[in-house]
């Protein structure tokens, strides 16, 4: 909202703004983003289906970004953490209740961070860590599994390839 | 003898002690090169090859243990009955299938030089499917070794509060519609 106000004085500058905001994500207390819920009621000889707006359970507990912040990184290049397959509630904030992965315009990463994040999700998912987030057909229980698939199993983050593990350049004006 | 340190760190060396090891999500190989250190007694200033300063060490959870990405279907366990004909290869899935104890007993007995001692040190070594093991094998441990990874949490097994009250990174974008 700061940015359309102080821009308004000049036409010029203001498209500029805009241009240059197409891709900033926005982190501000009083913007509540709300997600749509879809429930199907179904009566006899009647099927009601209804959208309903309500806020997103998020609000409350996203986390602030460092003062220092580069507000063009995606939301995990920004929080410079080393995420292993093993870290599954950061890991279930990108799937889908059936287990799939939510897709990068939705979850708003980087090319890199996307290809990485949907890869430890799988190692997760084979490691049967989040068994619960699957489709209705799933067996739910790793140790039901077929062959091979029903023991333990680990999975090594040097193998993704190295370029998903690049950090973000450090901002030289600070120093 | 300074102090009942000291005194405590001499009936460690000079006698056999009984390690603990949860191979609860262990790779067994390189648990194994860890146990047979203690098997050997490597751990001790004593040690010396001809010194029979070995520990016993009891490894319970074998049933449990982990191994990197592929593994299970892509190790396979040779053996030949000598008869013409009469080799097979059994993947690391089927074996641990047969006798969940096997993997890992192969792993230790690998981990060592193939000499005349590695009979009697293996005789040290107790292995154990699941975590109930007899009575007069827990009464003699007194020693624990630390595992090498940490064992996972599974997210359905974690409180439902801790789940949803765990910071979120990102939040979902304007009327997406949840599923």
């Amino acid at each position: 909202m700061l940015r359309s106000i102080t821009g308004m004085n000049n036409g010029l500058s203001f498209m500029k703004q805009m241009l240059l905001s197409a891709n900033v994500r926005c982190f501000s207390v009083a913007a509540v983003n709300r997600v749509k819920e879809i429930i199907v009621t179904k009566d006899n000889k009647k099927t009601i289906i209804e959208g309903i707006l309500k806020p997103s359970d998020r609000v409350n507990l996203l986390l602030d970004p460092p003062a220092d912040t580069n507000h063009e990184a995606c939301s995990i290049c920004r929080l410079d953490v080393d995420i292993k397959h093993t870290d599954v509630l950061i890991l279930s904030q990108f799937m889908r209740s059936d287990g799939g992965m939510l897709p990068r315009r939705v979850t708003g990463l980087c090319r890199t961070q996307q290809k990485r994040m949907s890869k430890l999700v799988t190692m997760a998912l084979k490691a049967g860590l989040m068994p619960n987030l699957a489709p209705a057909n799933s067996k739910r229980d790793p140790a039901r599994r077929d062959k091979f698939k029903k023991n333990h199993r680990y999975f090594d983050e040097s193998t993704i390839r190295p370029p998903f593990r690049m950090k973000y350049p450090e901002d030289r004006s600070l120093h | 003898m300074r102090n009942i340190f000291e005194r405590v760190k001499q009936w460690n060396t000079l006698t056999r002690i009984w390690h603990l090891y949860d191979a609860k999500w262990q790779d067994p190989f390189d648990s194994a090169k860890v146990i047979q250190k203690y098997l050997k007694g490597l751990h001790k200033p004593i040690y010396h090859p001809l010194a029979d300063c070995g520990d016993h060490v009891v490894v319970i959870n074998c049933k449990e243990i982990a191994m990197r990405g592929d593994e299970w279907r892509k190790r396979a366990y040779f053996h030949h009955t000598g008869y013409a004909g009469g080799g097979t290869y059994t993947l690391a899935w089927e074996l641990h299938d047969k006798n969940p104890l096997m993997i890992m007993k192969k792993a230790v007995y690998r981990s060592m030089k193939g000499n005349l001692q590695r009979r009697y040190t293996m005789e040290r070594l107790h292995l154990y499917a699941e975590e109930n093991v007899p009575q007069d094998i827990i009464e003699n441990i007194s020693s624990v070794i630390p595992q090498l990874r940490d064992v996972p949490m599974r997210l359905d097994r974690m409180p439902e509060d801790q789940v949803k009250g765990y910071p979120k990174i990102w939040d979902l974008p304007k009327d997406y519609v949840v599923r």
